[in-house]
């Protein structure tokens, strides 16, 4: 496996230079491995909505550098470069949709990348399908729920054929149901297509589908593994996560009351499944 | 409070209609020797003529007449604001006074000039909002754009000023139902929008406009964001998913604009004038 990102030294203020200059990013060291799907959580203003713009050149280091690809997004010609590879989706996807028709919309990106015609038709084509909108193609965004314009958001990026999906807290402005499919869509993008993402969250429930996860505060990145190694470590680990403003994982949390009240259950439970498994083990 | 209901201009309404498959080109043509010739017509059967031929393309697109005449509700206490200033200011030299009102002088010729107007509003309203509920953004952006390409010429940047109209559009809905709630939301906390004299009614619409604005330009801010991430660069390179081509139904509908156009003409020189 090849690193598809990687931050180095990544530090960056908000206008650097002034006395009002703001420290968002303090010596960041990241990777993000092609094929996996990885989350990055922290409290608001923790700065992973800092961070995940750097990913594709949209804010550039203040001091570091950041490759994606291979390539530096310090140099102004690689941007464009850059921007086939990694994809953004952002929160609220009426901020972020252009036209009002789906399929039209979906057109944007590879109209910009200035694809022939045919290549566009066939990829909005493929878009659709795979996010399974196809019945909604024609339809004006307005009409559409919250879920199925993030749905559509994020065709819109997979039109550009990226290796790579970065979201900015998908789902937050959705209701639980378009919330699940959101996160199936985005399961299914990494397992089927091979598209591998980057999901910024704070909702843990969403956090155990990912193979890693990074969590952030105050600037800098505090801790790194999956999110088995992240949610079933010592008390020390659990207090500073609480201390950062997260969650557990509802698992989690039911099994670690149920140990509390002396049931036999096992300690590494982030998942229901895993759950339900250890209870049947119970006597 | 349903602001959204009445907002007509800028939404599309999907269909299979031959107005609707015409080539935007020529919608947008269509339209335009339309507006010229509202705004050229001072006779009364010429605006009758108009309407016909409005009311022919409503039936044709298949749109419910209600609807397409539903935005229009919103503007009619300005227009009946504008023709009483017509009927009362407008002066002309040899004028029948039809009646005084204290210092006012009503005019025939005021009379005439305000039904002028308010007809030449409402008709250009309907005429914009019938292109719009029958063509979607994207392909009246590809009509412009290839109408005002030969303007890139002598460095107009039509395809970016298209694109903004693109986004202007799309945010009408947005921002209608924005306002919306901060209204309900400024009426759930007390705010009375329908009590007070005129004065007071006015000064209390500055406390909606103003996080209006502010929500309008942050949402401007994330768009752009947004657009630069999906590789927006403005128009140089920008290719398409859907070219325009010309088909008989766009022939149809010249040859029926011409003929329109030459019955105009027709009208507004053997009829008289009434202004």
């Amino acid at each position: 496996m090849n690193k598809l990102i990687e931050t180095i030294n990544l530090s960056y203020c908000y206008k650097a230079g002034t006395k009002e200059e703001v420290k968002a990013l303090e010596d960041v060291n990241i990777a993000v491995w092609q094929g996996e799907i990885i989350a990055i959580t922290g409290q608001n203003g923790s700065g992973k909505s800092t961070l995940a713009r750097h990913f594709n050149g949209l804010l550039t280091p203040t001091t570091g550098s950041v490759l994606a690809g291979g390539m530096s997004t310090n140099l102004k010609e690689n941007i464009r470069e850059i921007r086939k590879i990694v994809g953004m989706v952002f929160q609220n996807p009426d901020n972020q949709l252009v036209s009002s028709i789906v399929e039209e919309d979906i057109a944007f990106g590879p109209e910009n990348l200035g694809l022939p015609q045919t290549e566009i038709i066939e990829r909005v084509e493929w878009a659709l399908n795979t996010l399974k909108i196809e019945e909604h193609r024609r339809e004006p965004l307005h009409n559409l729920s919250e879920g199925q314009k993030q749905q559509v958001a994020i065709a819109g990026v997979l039109a550009m054929k990226p290796d790579c999906i970065v979201l900015d807290e998908p789902t937050a402005h959705l209701d639980p149901r378009g919330r699940r499919d959101v996160l199936e869509s985005i399961v299914r993008l990494n397992r089927e297509e091979g598209i591998t993402i980057v999901l910024l969250t704070h909702f843990m429930n969403e956090v155990i589908y990912c193979d890693r996860m990074i969590v952030m505060d105050q600037g800098s990145v505090k801790m790194q593994g999956t999110p088995h190694q992240i949610f079933c470590q010592s008390e020390h680990q659990k207090e500073q996560l609480h201390k950062m403003g997260l969650d557990y994982p509802v698992a989690s949390q039911l099994a670690a009351g149920l140990k509390l009240e002396g049931f036999d259950i096992a300690t590494d439970i982030i998942h229901t499944k895993e759950l339900i498994n250890s209870l049947c083990q119970l006597k | 409070m349903e602001l959204t209901k009445n907002i007509t201009l800028g939404v599309y309404l999907p269909g299979e209609t031959i107005i609707h498959r015409l080539d935007p080109r020529t919608k947008i043509i269509a339209a335009t020797i339309l507006i010229v010739m509202l705004l050229l017509s001072r006779s009364y059967i010429a605006y009758a003529a108009v309407a016909f031929f409005i009311a022919m393309i409503i039936v044709i697109s298949a749109i419910p007449m209600g609807y397409a005449l539903r935005g229009l509700k919103p503007m009619l206490p300005v227009l009946l604001l504008m023709w009483i200033f017509q009927l009362f200011l407008f002066r002309d030299s040899d004028t029948l006074v039809l009646f005084n009102w204290w210092i006012f002088e009503a005019t025939e010729a005021g009379l005439h000039m305000g039904n002028l107007i308010i007809l030449r509003v409402l008709f250009l309203f309907t005429v914009t909002t019938l292109l719009t509920l029958t063509t979607s953004v994207v392909s009246l952006t590809d009509g412009l754009e290839n109408l005002l390409n030969p303007l890139r010429k002598v460095g107009v940047p039509s395809q970016e000023l298209v694109m903004t109209l693109v986004i202007a559009l799309r945010f009408v809905m947005i921002l209608a139902e924005e306002l919306e709630k901060i209204i309900k939301a400024q009426m759930a906390r007390g705010v009375a929008f329908d009590q007070g004299n005129f004065i007071q009614k006015t000064k209390k619409i500055f406390p909606v406009f103003l996080p209006l604005f502010v929500s309008a330009f942050k949402r401007a801010e994330e768009l752009i964001i947004a657009m630069e991430s999906r590789s927006y660069t403005g128009g140089k390179g920008r290719t398409k998913m859907k070219t325009l081509h010309i088909s008989r139904a766009d022939l149809t509908a010249a040859i029926t604009i011409l003929i329109f156009t030459g019955l105009m003409i027709y009208i507004n020189i053997a009829t008289e004038p009434f202004i």
